[in-house]
């Protein structure tokens, strides 16, 4: 795929690319096959295609036991889980790294094999795309009228000056050209290619790529995600045990966590009241105090959803909103054992009908569970509640309440959202509505559940990827850069001057021209206007001329000689 | 053939290579051998950080004056199971190492206090703890040593000094292991 020491061949001639068999190279005479091949091998093994697919698949197949095992980094409950219920085979899959699959030496492996795959295959075509886009033009070839687009004419001008004026028309349009060296001066031609820009575009789309993954790479080894569900007039600190979920990048350890620290002073929904879009969210506002570092002073700003806050080099993302009914139980014995704002989540029955749990481990004598659902604006269609829209204009809750053993004393920990009532039983045959302010008592003297209010909350996304903005800006590179690969040809024009039709009658001047690559066409058209600027170009020159004798023409720059012309015309044409 | 073997020693440097990354600790042993209970050397002890707060019952409380004391500072919450799992422990060492002068203290995190109070009313937990609702106190000593939840543990020496920590449920025989180091 690769092959540094071919800067002649075309990089997009499948034919270009080497055989990857191992061969004795120059570098060891005598065949025998020395430590440089194997290394020159091993390497051109590495960045063939083939490889490069194997290790795609290979991560892929890595990827396969962090979804079907239990994950610390996500999920560190089950597996606890897993070590209780197969002790014999946890530690040996802990000691192979499966239990953090993306974290494992071996999985880095694969990935770094990849991105150096990569890296070998675009570097050196990097390179090469380089080398092409600073090559002559060819020779112009013999037979001009077997080229695609072919013109002919002849004029009263010699020969040598007929290419001349036709350098000068060519390179005024912007080609770069190639007039004969030393060898062949006898003869009279110009060289002429335009459209090196499509090499330039070429070039930029594969550093782009390169930087594309380079900043992948950033980001997944220097970046966090977390979330956080933060209940209004709470606060919370950016600190892994106060965080919900953290998902930390390879490189990134719970000390490189930003110190701030945020509370929710207020948010505040609105919602569309009528026509058409009744109940659709017409604005978000959260309202957050936060100091940067502990001891900082403290500063407010206002969340929006597509407004992150940035601190401490990660951003804040309003992510999602709910609302959190608050409840007071007391317990058989008089004692308040439980007393807050509980989130509840909103289901996909719309308007906010949300669910809930509310677990009391601490009542007497027996733990006390409830499921619940919050309705903002509550009706009664007969007979079950249901939410007509999403702001809380009436506020309803409907509990069923357990009593028993809510499995929290042992094993493992458990989701807030939800009760397993596997060695609960009911206390209520039916749900419970309660209005603010109501309370229900629980049978046999457990004592009372009263449904106080409700304060909403938001969820929050804290992200640090500081391969997000070298990403996007190679993004658009690559994408300009195919842009002008796509939309640039690469055409050459060739003139040739001879004497003739018959000896010393004139001169014969031949045009051809081919597009390397027209996929959008438009060549033609601009081959025949080419071919008619260079005409006239030559019939002036030819009329301001007083003879038609074989003097020495004034050239454009008198007594430099051609090379060296030509390398100037080079040096215009890039 | 040659390809696979080429790679496999390839795979093999960048496993080793990305492996060693990951060791290198100086002057931490651990107590239970698989790094959650650790006991720092002398010299190697971050200064715990000072905070002032109010208790689950509602006085002030300055940490600064636990100074000249081991202390063990245990990080809980009443809605977290393996804090619930470690309470009897916690309070069995606690009444054990009382008469020798070691205080216990409690951080209650993401907590309220109807719930707390009632927690440890269940589990006849006597020491005092503080609240730190919103984590700050967690925060601050996150700087020192790698809390990554509740619960966590430390062991503050005389000094002030984080002399040892359980990272994750606490058992008899690695909290006393500690203190008898520490002690």
């Amino acid at each position: 795929m690769t092959d540094v020491r071919a800067p002649e061949t075309d990089p997009f001639d499948p034919a270009a690319e080497r055989d990857d068999q191992p061969r004795p190279g120059s570098s060891s005479p005598g065949g025998t096959f020395g430590l440089a091949d194997w290394l020159k091998w091993a390497w051109r093994q590495l960045t063939s295609m083939r490889i490069a697919l194997i290790l795609l698949f290979l991560l892929a197949l890595a990827s396969v036991p962090g979804s079907m095992l239990p994950q610390q980094g996500s999920n560190p409950a089950s597996v606890q889980q897993y070590y209780v219920s197969h002790p014999a085979l946890a530690p040996w899959l802990n000691r192979l790294g499966l239990f953090n699959v993306f974290a494992a030496p071996w999985f880095a492996a694969i990935y770094l094999l990849l991105f150096a795959s990569l890296v070998g295959c675009v570097v050196p075509r990097t390179f090469r795309l380089a080398g092409s886009a600073r090559t002559l033009p060819p020779r112009a070839p013999r037979h001009l009228a077997r080229l695609p687009r072919s013109a002919e004419y002849t004029i009263a001008l010699p020969p040598g000056d007929a290419v001349e004026v036709a350098a000068r028309v060519l390179s005024g349009r912007g080609f770069r050209l190639r007039r004969p060296d030393d060898a062949d001066l006898a003869q009279d031609w110009v060289s002429a290619e335009k459209g090196y820009l499509r090499e330039a575009g070429n070039l930029l789309f594969h550093l782009a790529l390169l930087g594309v993954l380079v900043s992948v790479a950033l980001g997944g080894l220097f970046g966090y995600k977390a979330d956080r569900l933060l209940v209004q007039g709470q606060s919370f600190a950016d600190t892994v045990s106060a965080l919900d979920e953290f998902h930390p990048g390879r490189f990134v350890t719970a000390a490189d966590l930003g110190p701030f620290t945020m509370t929710l002073n207020r948010f505040d929904a609105s919602y569309i009241s009528s026509g058409q879009q009744r109940g659709q969210p017409s604005a978000f506002d959260a309202r957050v105090t936060y100091t940067e570092q502990p001891g900082g002073p403290a500063r407010t700003f206002d969340l929006d959803v597509n407004r992150p806050l940035s601190v401490d080099g990660a951003k804040v993302y309003l992510i999602g909103h709910g609302y959190a009914p608050e409840f007071t139980v007391t317990d058989a014995r008089g004692h308040v054992v439980y007393n807050q704002p509980t989130p509840f989540v909103a289901g996909t029955s719309g308007n906010f009908l949300s669910e809930g749990v509310v677990k009391v481990p601490d009542a007497q004598p027996e733990q006390l569970g409830f499921t619940g659902v919050f309705v903002p604006t509550a009706v009664n269609v007969g007979g079950t509640l249901e939410s007509v829209f999403p702001a809380a204009d009436n506020p309803v809750v409907s509990l069923i309440a357990y009593a028993g053993n809510l499995g929290m004393d042992s094993g493992v920990p458990q989701s807030v959202y939800q009760l397993d009532t596997g060695a609960m039983h009911r206390l209520t045959t039916s749900p419970q509505v309660l209005q603010r302010g109501q309370s229900l008592k629980l049978p046999d003297g457990r004592g009372t559940i009263t449904f106080t209010g409700y304060v909403p909350w938001v969820s929050l996304a804290i992200t640090h990827d500081p391969g997000q903005l070298p990403a996007l800006i190679c993004g658009i590179a690559a994408l300009g850069g195919l842009l002008l690969s796509f939309m640039i040809r690469r055409r050459r024009v060739f003139v040739r001057a001879r004497v003739g039709p018959s000896t010393g009658i004139g001169t014969t001047v031949q045009v051809g021209g081919l597009a390397r690559t027209d996929a959008s066409g438009g060549f033609e058209a601009e081959f025949a206007e080419l071919a008619a600027r260079l005409r006239s170009a030559h019939e002036q020159a030819a009329s301001a001329q007083p003879s038609q004798s074989a003097q020495p023409p004034p050239p454009a720059q008198p007594g430099r000689p051609a090379q060296q012309q030509a390398a100037q015309h080079r040096h215009e044409g890039e | 053939m040659l390809a696979a073997a080429v790679l496999a020693g390839v795979l093999l440097i960048v496993v080793l290579a990305t492996g060693w990354a990951g060791s290198g600790n100086g002057g931490v042993t651990t107590v239970d051998g698989n790094a959650s209970a650790v006991v720092y050397a002398a010299g190697h002890r971050p200064l715990a950080p000072g905070f002032t707060a109010t208790t689950l019952t509602g006085s002030k409380l300055s940490f600064s004056s636990y100074r000249g004391k081991v202390v063990v500072l245990n990080f809980w919450g009443s809605w977290c199971v393996p804090c619930r799992e470690e309470a009897s422990t916690l309070a069995a060492v606690a009444a054990k190492y009382r008469p020798p002068g070691v205080s216990f203290l409690g951080v209650d995190v993401r907590d309220t206090t109807a719930s707390a109070l009632a927690f440890m009313h269940s589990f006849h937990v006597t020491y005092p703890s503080v609240s730190d609702q919103s984590s700050a106190i967690t925060l601050d000593f996150t700087a020192k040593v790698p809390i990554a939840g509740t619960p966590t543990t430390l062991v503050i020496d005389r000094t002030g000094h984080i002399a040892g920590a359980v990272f994750g449920t606490v058992t008899y025989s690695d909290l006393t292991a500690i203190l008898a180091k520490v002690g």
